[in-house]
């Protein structure tokens, strides 16, 4: 689907020529003009901490599909029954299999945003891994935004059949915008009976995006994620990012590494939900902030009423580079049943440890050399599940230029 | 300019709190030199001025070291002159390696102004090779360079630590306070091991402790008497086992009797 329209110039009737005029099937054409409507009429979201001022939606162009989009794997896996390509390949290949799995995870009249995610979504990547299929090497999707006042709404779709097992990194780069640009990216990964996942998604935007994604997982039955978050670039991010252990024995261990300096407004928002019985989640969200950047932790432990010995603890550790940056961490647990097995949580919030400084000091270490391997060494836990050496260095190199 | 350790009426208060009252010490190039006291007398204050802690403002008094005046210099400064303090409460950095922060201390204290570091800093093969052979004559296992500095060590394994840094940054004082507190016989003797390796005509030391039991496996020279932030007495090392045989008792009421 493509078009050279603004946001405000565009109408349902649009949508649905565009979509139609792409040969796209009448079901995903309904969803679009559905999602349209919602669009249209939702009142903005009311998100007080972040800050959407500077984002005029309206003046914005959705891009052409698909020059944004790089997917990176070895052709050979084909031959196991791997599928890893776009998603606009995919809707010719694997038309049923998308219409039954995409949206079950995420919910697209949720909001005014994830409603225009959903009219207007170009492209993205599929991953399918047929049961029992092991793939080591690390699979890439890299998603960029060439211009400033477009907007791009990206979807990953991941599924996984029984006993499966895939590496991917997710990441999302461009230049320095000046002028602001969207992205508006959904990821649903479908991890079936099973299967395991080590999923990297790594935001490393240019100045000037605003970043307002989605992300959710479902977990079958013995099903697990390592999930990494890295937020790093970009204008304004604010990810709803969720983790669902719906099957009995499911696992979740997610790392995340947030890192605003300049004026940036870095807002996270993971949820760990419990469905299951005997899952187990672990999440540790560490953020450092510079300067007068503003960065927010908004997580969630829930544990619904039909889980039964659910063992989970949250972390969150905050690290203040500049007497001016803020981080607001605000994590939450609700409970509605009475059976748990282990619920814990913990957080810290503070400048660069001093006694610290000093050890490394009195080893002959500048203090500005400590610090930054102080700040390196908080994050090294999330960087060090970066499976692409070249990406790790780079984000290295990315953060301590923001130190 | 001397290389011996030389302290001048040194005066230091934390908070507002003095601790040191006018501090004289010598400590001679090469020589192991002992500082006993009993707790709360300044000893380990001493050990974290000389360091340049910056909980400690020092309000009179000098400290010498190869002809630079020590208060002076910046705490990365003091260590690359070859000053070097053995913590008693070694600080875990977490995410930091104990391999990356050797490499670390060794290169900063090989860097050269106006010299690209990547011409100065430590080959890897000798890093490895130094590292190596220092942990095994500590009798530590290869993987302890892979974990987190300090984070989730055992008493023993912190003190250890300390002594591979001070091996490996070849230090020509070391400062070792109250290395022996929390070790079992076997660390002890493994630590002062370490200690006797090194310490001699390249490497001074001065001990910091509260017994005696140190000094058994690491022989002064020198000892030296703390109380209430002054050097009371000084002898050999038989100053040591009057005061293990006698406590601290007799000697402050020798000293207050004589006042």
């Amino acid at each position: 689907m493509t078009t050279s329209l603004t946001l405000k110039d565009m109408t349902a009737e649009q949508i649905v020529a565009l979509s139609v005029a792409a040969g796209e099937p009448d079901w995903l054409t309904e969803r679009r003009r559905e999602a349209w409507a919602f669009f249209a009429q939702a009142a903005p979201p009311e998100w007080r901490r972040t800050n959407l001022s500077g984002l005029n939606p309206e003046a914005l162009v959705p891009t052409q599909a698909p020059q944004g989009t790089a997917i990176q794997w070895d052709a050979e896996l084909a031959g196991s029954g791997v599928v890893f390509t776009t998603m606009a390949a995919a809707l010719r290949s694997h038309e049923a299999l998308i219409k039954a799995k995409m949206d079950t995870a995420v919910v697209p009249l949720d909001h005014k945003f994830s409603a225009l995610r959903a009219a207007l979504w170009q492209d993205g990547a599929f991953l399918y891994v047929p049961k029992g299929v092991a793939i080591d090497m690390p699979l890439r999707v890299c998603y960029t935004l060439a211009d400033a006042n477009q907007a791009i709404f990206p979807r990953t779709l991941v599924i996984l059949e029984d006993n499966a097992s895939v590496t991917l990194i997710e990441e999302f780069t461009s230049h320095n915008h000046v002028a602001a640009a969207l992205a508006g990216p959904v990821t649903e990964i479908l991890a079936g009976p099973g299967s395991s996942i080590r999923f990297s998604s790594v935001q490393h935007w240019g100045a000037g995006v605003y970043h307002i994604g989605g992300q959710k997982v479902v977990l079958g039955r013995d099903a697990s994620i390592e999930w990494t978050s890295v937020s790093l670039g970009g204008q304004v991010q604010h990810v709803e990012a969720e983790a669902r252990l719906e099957g009995n024995g499911s696992q979740v261990h997610w790392l995340g590494a947030t890192f605003g300096n300049g004026t940036q407004n870095l807002v996270i928002a993971p949820w760990l939900r419990h469905v299951g019985y005997n899952a187990e989640s672990f999440m540790q969200f560490k953020t450092v902030v510079n300067d007068s950047a503003y960065s927010v932790f908004d997580g969630m432990i829930k544990i619904e009423h039909e889980s039964k010995a659910t063992s989970t603890r949250l972390e969150e550790h905050a690290l203040h580079l500049s007497p001016k940056a803020r981080n607001d961490s605000i994590p939450g647990l609700k409970i509605d049943t009475n059976d748990v097995l282990k619920g814990g949580h913990a957080s810290t919030s503070g400048d660069v440890d001093d006694t610290q400084l000093f050890y490394m000091q009195a080893r002959g270490i500048k203090r500005d050399d400590a610090r930054r391997m102080i700040v390196m060494g908080f994050f090294e836990p999330a960087l060090n599940r970066i499976p692409v050496e070249a990406l790790r260095d780079e984000l290295t190199g990315i953060i301590e230029g923001k130190i | 300019m001397s290389n011996d350790l030389i302290i001048k009426d040194l005066q230091a208060k934390i908070d507002d709190k003095e601790i040191l009252k006018g501090v004289n010490l010598t400590v001679q190039h090469g020589s192991v030199h002992a500082i006993m006291g009993p707790n709360g007398g300044g000893k380990s204050t001493l050990a974290h001025v000389i360091a340049g802690h910056p909980s400690y403002t020092v309000t009179g008094g000098e400290i010498w070291y190869k002809g630079q005046n020590v208060l002076e210099l910046d705490i990365d400064e003091r260590s690359k002159l070859g000053l070097f303090l053995a913590f008693q409460y070694p600080v875990a950095v977490p995410g930091v390696t104990v391999a990356n922060f050797l490499r670390a201390a060794i290169n900063a204290h090989r860097a050269e102004a106006g010299k690209d570091p990547k011409t100065t800093s430590i080959p890897v093969a000798q890093f490895r090779k130094q590292l190596r052979e220092g942990m095994a004559a500590l009798e530590m296992d290869e993987a302890f360079a892979r974990r987190y500095l300090n984070e989730g060590f055992s008493g023993g394994e912190k003190k250890r630590l300390e002594i591979l840094q001070m091996t490996m940054l070849a230090p020509t004082m070391a400062v070792m306070d109250e290395t022996d507190s929390g070790l079992d016989i076997d660390a002890l003797r493994i630590v002062a091991g370490g200690v006797n390796r090194l310490a001699g005509p390249q490497m001074g030391a001065l001990v910091i402790t509260h017994y005696q039991r140190l000094l058994d496996y690491i022989k002064p020279q020198f000892v030296s008497v703390m109380m209430d932030g002054r050097f009371v007495r000084e002898g050999g090392p038989e100053l040591a086992l009057e005061l293990e045989e006698k406590g601290y008792d007799w000697l402050r009421e020798e000293l207050t009797g004589a006042a």
